[in-house]
């Protein structure tokens, strides 16, 4: 017995079969196919006449995933005798015990079993992770793995469905290294941020998305369980050839196609989960909140407001972040997938749903439904010249949502900050309105569940169709062409209510408002490809490929608030119900907006025996964006790789199986910038003056005036990047290594500089500023076997630096927003030169003053006394420059929210009917800006971290004292500042498929799992936030290098879920 | 051969796709396209008159606000623990609050981004196709220039000098000496003077800028800089003669004249008696209503809620975020001038139960009744019972920036031969029946200026143009005041006041974007 030896006995077949397999052949495979059948009948036959032998039936399944193979090929060692599966994986061959068959098919390995008396054998082959035919997607086309010069990732859809996420970016979360992905909320259906190699830009980091070969913004739509396969292109030279789209990196999601010649199969999965917040804000509860108001009271010189026994009375009071969360939201998701194919034509359809409550305030204020349908197929017409098919895929979204921004859009932060004296209700049930409280705690204080449930009372839908339909022509043998035209249509509505409501008197409305708002808009591309392949000599094969691709965009979108519906719910919350003719409640807007773009490129591979290779990619683009001067852009490539293992003196080693080089070079682009930034342009709108003595919006004379300088100048963002790296398998090709090293200079950002006030209008968009990135990329992937334990195990990881360079105005800084923490909050993040992109600034602490002694004699070199104002219980500020004066001149880097080290490890491991898998990502090397509490009151609440504080000498170097002006908390110093390192456990499942439970007995179907899975089990972290992965920023669209601000994040929940998973 | 044919079929094949980049902005108008027709010029000049608006009313620290806390009249107040901005302006002392090094920055922009408007469309005025309507382009470029003079003139005197730009430009330009600012200036005005019509006051033109308004400016600009300055003329250009005989024809032509009763000039003081915004006294204000909203609309008066009693509403009066006025004011009526009632909310006075003393900074038991903020009987905020959803920014009570009264007492300063008269006719209205006559000297006038118009944004430039000895001997003071509750030591020293000459600090962030070629001021 062999079973590792592999060799591949019969040759003459499994060519055969492979070019019945593969999707390239250009002959029909129906004459190969018949001589195959007729084989199988002649061996049959023969295997009758022999006396010894009888009958043997078996089931050639995939280890992977159960599935049965069909097309491979069953040799009976002894007798030479062959045959192949049908479409179930299933085969019948004579042998006779003591015989030994050999079960081959291309990409996996070779087994062979030693036949013993039994009458059927279920063989399970094994995925040849060597196998050099694996195929990776890329730009307008694919490329063999092994060939690949580029860096690129690919994940396929298994890997994805595994994390039973509702969305196919967060389950790409620790599965590539290099990419970083991070919540912007937990709320369901709400954005990711995606960077790829570190943050490039100041207006977004986020890559390009192109479904089967259609560019789109964001692919939050699909189901995981449509997407066969998400490469990435992480360096210029793979992305290049998506020019000026590509300056971020590029994700490519292929979703499922048919298999030639395979039968009809349906797939059903399903599961069903429950979700809580994995962790609470410990805030303070009434007893203890009384304490540190009143200690607040006596700092400042003030009596206390409360007595002991009134403290003592008070218990725990009102805890407000219990009131908004809910516990148990429902996640759910159904889909059915069919998919199969004949010899010409392959279809694959699915349906499904998607269902996730939100944990803050429940399904009726957060939720998000999404209904996905797809239907792909391809056809082979005219003997395989002609391949005709189209990809369609359609999602139907419901959503609504709480408000999840910055300090005055967040419907969480104010449980944060409510005081616990605040009670729900009033003693006729109705939510407590404090307008006519006295108690100064209670004065001005919104009940924050009453205002979540008052202001976002929201339902929208979106439509999503994307897809294209292509024809292919192949004239000659290796020559094609392609033409395909994309559809990216998208439409949506929504509307909502404000009722009448008063919780304080800031917190209320005294009439009604209904909005309703409608958008639709479709981006139609064709591309156009020609490809041809030939080998200009022996040895010497070539790949070239021309395109043209023209993508113009239209959509339309308009919004409009009435007032006075006769009706005070959201289900009749719809423009007809309003009453109101008053101009100054009626608002509404709607526009037009269209841009176009044309593009040129080609591509040349060339390599000699496999071994050297070359690749060239050159793209043109031109855009409307751009003034007529500056409309094409021009983004070149180049790579290289040395397949050294194929060399005579790597050839037989025994430590690499595989191993090769690469390096890359290349140029791409961004268009960031929103259409027709060069022009200057008239306002009109909001411009009004009113003249005489009428007053209100139906009074206002409209008004224009110039609100922007033009520069015509303005031209592509460009991002330059090298990358090395290798590609080398270890241990009997069990072990994969991966690893990159890069730089990458993003430079000529499309940035608003700020501009001289004298030049009078709003600053023009220019050219400007760069930041380098500089990284290392690694990955491994361990997988092996131990008896009936297959298992695998792999990480990844990949680390980042990030540096800003030559903004281009005078003080070389993009300012970051002024009030975004809490009231008249300074400025606490930038994009500076020397620093990394939308680091945090503000004052070093150097502990509490704990006597007076201590702050008189905190001098400067010359002997000044810096915080002179200063009580003990102060915090102290570092004299960074050492000059005489605490000012803004010693403010300096106090944080970084980009993570030096992003990593990802899975674990995965199966026996006999059980399937294990562990999923686990993280972050280290951020910081993250905590604030919950508005500085500009003295009543709010506080957590539980403030029980650190100082009171008394000694009691703490590192909380100050509280007053009631908050003078330790009104600068932004790093008090505010937090270690943001975690490691999350993201997906934890264990499995059993009943189909595997009697291997060699028959079973209705070929999969029949059943999962219990956990996702968001724990986090390690020292975070004290509810959740460390906080991809909120700033919501200012010119603003979006910044994140790691937590005023309230919406955490991502905890889920306990069951699922079930069904193969026909 | 037959491949070459395929070759260029095929390549024929992907030239299919190419199409033209050609499209245009399809809902926004471009300077390419604009300033042709009268319409054009008519939204252009509202469009002068919405960046006054936003200068004066919805950008940075109101003006009226700011003047008033420099003044002896009001201190910076506010909340308990809010920063100290209004502190370092209230005694000219950034030590207070060395963060702000940008207190007025918004203002500043706001300002340019106003004259920019006003120099494009003189620039543009030949462009225009006017259709022979030469009345029309004079009022307009008369209008606009108004509208350029009063922006310098507010921006002169909070600065000393600034960048004096005439048409756009986007060059790093130093600051201009007073008097080049101040003769723009006086060009702008006596143009305006010579080109608007003639016609006498009339309600439905105000909020524009008329003859008479602009000879009323051109009064109070030539006191003040020929006070503060020491100077006799203004820049050579108007004479006292010239200055009085402008503000004699705005007596004797304009139509304007006192309202009977002082209190009706002012909503909060007067209630249901309100005269109106466009009674006959006011010669000139900044218009606003209550369409402000946080989605670009800037048409509010936001910096009058600052006056509001902290966190309090006591009818008619709205809460604000508590600007105090200086008890003294109160102190410097006589018990007979109807005005003290009309100005000063005296909580005490007024037996209001004000209840949030802890949250008050710099109380006083006095606050702002000219300027503010409004409920009805039911305790709503004026502004939300007329359809705002925002009390605080739509705030719609117009700025009155020239009186009536004031060109009476400005001609009486002058030196008018009716001085007496116009002196006797202000004080008449003050003290009805109680009426003494006083002699008409420097000093009763400006006595009398101070009771007329305190807090209205006017009174510190009255201090300043009688030199800085007087103005800072004038506000400086130390008193104990409550602070969040705490008796609280508040000291304005004279010496800053001399430091800084009265002047503002010049923003820093457009001292770092000159790269140093802007100077700040002394003291800042």
């Amino acid at each position: 017995m062999s079973i590792n030896q592999i060799k591949i006995t019969n040759i003459k077949l499994t060519k055969l079969l492979i070019i019945m397999k593969s999707n390239y052949c250009i002959k029909p495979t129906l004459l190969q196919l018949c001589m195959v059948l007729l084989l199988t009948v002649f061996t049959m036959q023969s295997g009758f006449a022999q006396d010894q032998s009888h009958s043997v039936s078996g089931n050639v399944k995939s280890s992977d995933d159960g599935m049965g193979i069909p097309g491979a090929t069953v040799t009976n060692e002894s007798t030479k005798m062959s045959t192949s599966t049908d479409f179930d994986g299933k085969f019948k061959v004579d042998a006779k015990s003591g015989d030994v068959l050999a079960i081959s098919f291309m990409g996996y390995k070779t087994q062979r079993i030693t036949l013993g008396s039994q009458n059927s054998v279920t063989i399970s082959l094994k995925n040849d992770v060597a196998d050099l035919k694996e195929v990776v997607v890329i730009g307008y086309g694919s490329a063999k793995k092994a060939l690949m010069t580029n860096a690129v990732t690919q994940v396929s859809g298994e890997n994805l469905a595994r994390t039973n996420t509702t969305n196919a970016i967060q389950a790409l979360q620790g599965q590539a290294p290099g990419l970083q992905i991070t919540s912007t909320s937990g709320q369901p259906g709400e954005n990711l941020n995606v960077v790829i190699r570190g943050l490039g830009s100041t207006s977004g980091s986020g890559p390009l998305y192109v479904v089967d070969g259609v560019q789109t913004g964001d692919i939050l739509y699909l189901n995981n369980s449509d997407i066969e396969s998400i490469s990435v292109l992480k360096d210029a030279a793979s992305a290049a050839i998506y020019g000026s789209q590509a300056s971020n990196g590029v994700i490519l999601v292929t979703t499922k196609k048919g298999k030639r010649g395979s039968a009809g199969k349906i797939t059903f999965d399903q599961y069903y989960g429950v979700q809580s917040v994995a962790r609470k804000v410990d805030l303070l509860d009434a007893t203890e909140y009384a304490t540190i108001l009143n200690e607040a009271a006596v700092n400042s010189g003030k009596n206390p407001y409360f007595t002991n026994a009134q403290i003592a009375a008070m218990g725990k009071g009102t805890n407000w972040m219990d009131q908004m969360l809910v516990d148990n939201a429902a996640t759910q998701n159904y889909s059915v997938g069919v998919s199969g194919g004949s010899d010409s034509s392959v279809y694959s359809s699915s349906l499904s749903y998607l269902g996730q409550e939100g944990v803050v305030g429940g399904k009726g204020l957060s939720n998000y439904e999404r209904y996905n349908f797809r239907f792909n197929s391809e056809h082979k017409l005219y003997k395989d010249v002609v391949t005709f098919g189209e990809n369609l895929s359609f999602a139907y979204v419901n959503k609504n949502g709480i408000g999840v921004g910055n300090q005055y859009n967040n419907s969480l932060r104010s449980a944060f900050q409510a005081t616990p004296l605040l009670p729900m209700y009033d003693e006729n049930g109705n939510y407590f309105d404090t307008t006519n409280s006295t108690e100064p705690w209670l004065t001005g204080v919104a009940n924050p569940y009453a205002t979540m449930v008052y202001n976002n009372q929201n339902e929208s839908n979106t439509q999503k169709l994307l897809g294209n339909v292509y024809l292919q022509i192949e004239p000659i043998k290796n020559l094609t062409f392609k033409t395909t035209l994309g559809l990216d249509y998208y439409a949506g509505e929504g509307h909502s209510y404000s009722p009448i409501y008063h919780l304080s008197i800031y917190a209320n409305r005294d009439f009604d408002n209904v909005n309703q708002n409608m958008n639709k808009g479709k981006t139609i591309t064709w591309d156009n490809l020609l490809t041809y392949k030939f080998d200009a000599a022996e040895d010497h094969h070539l790949e070239a490929m021309l395109g043209t691709s023209s993508i113009n965009y239209d959509g339309t979108s308009m919004s409009t608030t009435n007032a006075d519906s006769f009706f005070d719910d959201l289900d009749h919350a719809w423009l007809d119900t309003t009453t109101n003719h008053d101009g100054s409640k009626i608002s509404f807007n709607g526009k037009k907006e269209e841009t176009k773009r044309m593009s040129y490129f080609g591509r040349l591979n060339y390599n000699f025996k496999e071994t050297y290779l070359i690749n060239a990619t050159f793209r043109v683009d031109g855009s409307s964006v751009f003034s007529t001067e500056n409309q094409w852009g021009y983004f070149p490539s180049v790579s290289a790789g040395w397949v050294m293992s194929n060399e005579e003196f790597l050839k037989d080693s025994k430590v690499f199986n595989f191993l090769k080089l690469r390096a890359s070079w290349g140029q791409v682009g961004n268009q960031n910038a929103r259409a027709f930034q060069y022009l200057s342009t008239i306002k009109s709108n909001n411009t009004n003056y009113i003249f005489g003595d009428a007053e209100g919006a139906n009074a206002l004379v409209p008004g224009s005036y110039p609100d922007r300088l033009s520069n015509l100048d303005l031209k592509w963002e460009t991002s330059e990047q090298i990358d090395l790296g290798f590609d080398a398998r270890f241990l009997d090709n069990a072990l994969t290594v991966t690893f990159d090293a890069y730089q990458k200079k993003n430079k000529d950002w499309l940035i608003l500089a700020p501009i001289l006030a004298t030049a009078g209008a709003d600053a023009p968009y220019i050219n400007g500023g760069d930041v380098t990135n500089k990284g290392l990329e690694l990955s491994l992937q361990y997988q092996n076997k131990i008896g009936e334990f297959n298992y695998s195990v792999s990480a990844n990881g990949a680390y980042n630096q990030n540096k800003v360079g030559e903004i281009p105005n005078a003080d070389g800084i993009i300012h970051g927003l002024t009030g975004e923490l809490y009231d008249n909050s300074p400025e606490f993040y930038r994009a500076q030169n020397g620093y990394p992109l939308g680091y945090f600034w503000g004052y070093k602490t150097g502990g509490v003053f704990q006597n007076q002694e201590q702050i008189d004699s905190y001098k400067s070199a010359n002997g000044v006394v810096l915080q002179p104002g200063a009580a003990p219980g102060d915090i102290i500020y570092v004299n960074a420059n050492g000059d005489d004066k605490i000012d803004v001149n010693d403010k300096t880097e106090i944080g970084d929210p980009n993570p030096d080290f992003t990593y990802g490890f899975s674990l995965s491991g199966s026996y006999k009917a059980f399937d294990f898998s562990a999923m686990a990502n993280g972050v280290a090397g951020n910081q993250i800006v905590q604030s919950y509490r508005n500085q500009s009151g003295a009543y709010g609440n506080y957590t539980s971290a403030i029980l650190d504080r100082w009171h008394g000498e000694g009691s703490s170097n590192t909380t100050p004292r509280v007053t009631e002006d908050n003078r330790n908390f009104t600068q932004f110093s790093d008090l505010y500042i937090h270690d943001g390192d975690f490691l999350r456990i993201s997906t934890v499942t264990l499995g059993y498929d009943f189909a595997k439970m009697n291997p060699g007995k028959t079973f209705f179907a070929s999969q029949l799992r059943l999962y219990f899975s956990v996702l968001n089990l724990y986090t390690f972290t020292k975070y004290n936030g509810m959740d460390p992965e906080i991809g909120f920023g700033s919501s200012n669209n010119d603003q979006k290098f910044s994140s790691g601000v937590d005023v309230g994040f919406y955490p991502r929940p905890r889920t306990f879920m069951l699922g079930l998973n069904v193969k026909l | 051969m037959k491949n070459k044919y395929l070759y260029i079929f095929c390549l024929s094949l992907l030239s299919l796709g190419s199409c033209s980049l050609e499209t245009e902005p399809l809902t926004q108008q471009t300077d390419t396209n604009f300033y042709k027709t009268t319409n054009d010029a008519t939204a252009a000049l509202v469009g002068c008159y919405d960046g006054l608006q936003v200068a004066t009313g919805a950008s940075g620290i109101g003006i009226p606000v700011m003047t008033e806390v420099m003044s002896d009249d009001c201190f910076g107040g506010t909340g308990a623990s809010d920063g100290y901005n209004y502190a370092a302006i209230d005694e000219f002392d950034i030590s207070r609050s060395p963060a702000d090094v940008d207190l007025l920055n918004l203002n500043w922009i706001a300002y340019y981004k106003a004259l920019y408007r006003c120099n494009v469309f003189l620039t543009k005025m030949d462009q225009i196709d006017w259709k022979g309507d030469t009345a029309k382009r004079n009022t307009y470029e008369a209008e606009t220039k108004f509208i350029r003079a009063y922006i310098y003139f507010e921006m002169v005197r909070l600065w000393g000098s600034v960048p004096l730009l005439t048409a756009p430009s986007s060059e790093n330009i130093p600051q201009a000496t007073p008097d080049a600012i101040y003769k723009v200036i006086a060009e702008d005005l006596v143009f305006a003077a010579n080109n608007l019509p003639s016609a006498a006051y009339s309600p439905d033109e105000n909020g524009h800028a008329t003859r008479w308004a602009a000879k009323s400016l051109l009064g109070r600009v030539f006191l003040f800089y020929t006070g503060y300055y020491g100077k006799t003329d203004l820049v050579g250009m108007v004479t006292k003669a010239q200055a009085l005989g402008h503000l004699e024809d705005v007596i004797a032509s304009s139509g304007h004249g006192l309202v009977d009763d002082f209190s009706t000039l002012w909503p909060a003081a007067s209630v249901d008696k309100y005269a109106g915004e466009t009674n006959k006294e006011v010669v000139f204000s900044i218009k606003y209503t209550y369409t402000s909203d946080y989605n670009g609309n800037t048409d509010g008066n936001a910096w009058m809620v600052m006056f509001g009693m902290r966190e309090f509403s006591s009818y008619p009066y709205a809460h604000g975020w508590g600007v105090t006025v200086n008890s003294k004011l109160w102190k410097a009526y006589s018990d007979n001038d109807t005005r003290r009632g009309a100005t000063v909310i005296g909580i005490k006075e007024e037996n209001i139960a004000f209840d949030k003393i802890n949250s008050q900074r710099e109380y006083t038991g006095y606050y702002n009744k000219k300027y503010s903020p409004m409920i009805d009987e039911n305790g709503l905020e004026l502004p939300i019972k007329m359809g705002s959803a925002f009390w605080d920014i739509s705030q719609f009570q117009d700025y009155v920036a020239i009186r009536y009264a004031d060109v009476l007492l400005m001609a009486a300063e002058l030196g008018s031969g009716s001085a007496q008269t116009y002196f006797d006719q202000v004080r008449q209205r003050a003290y009805k029946a109680s009426f003494v006559s006083l002699p008409v000297t420097k000093d009763n006038i400006m006595t009398e200026r101070h009771l007329e118009f305190a807090l209205e944004g006017i009174r510190y430039w009255d201090l300043l143009r009688q030199g800085i000895s007087v103005a800072s001997s004038t506000i400086a003071e130390t008193t104990t005041l409550p602070s969040g509750g705490v008796p609280t030591t508040k000291t304005i020293s004279a010496g800053n006041i001399q430091k800084t000459k009265g002047l503002t600090q010049i923003p820093n962030t457009q001292i770092t974007l000159s790269n140093g070629v802007l100077k700040q001021n002394a003291g800042w």
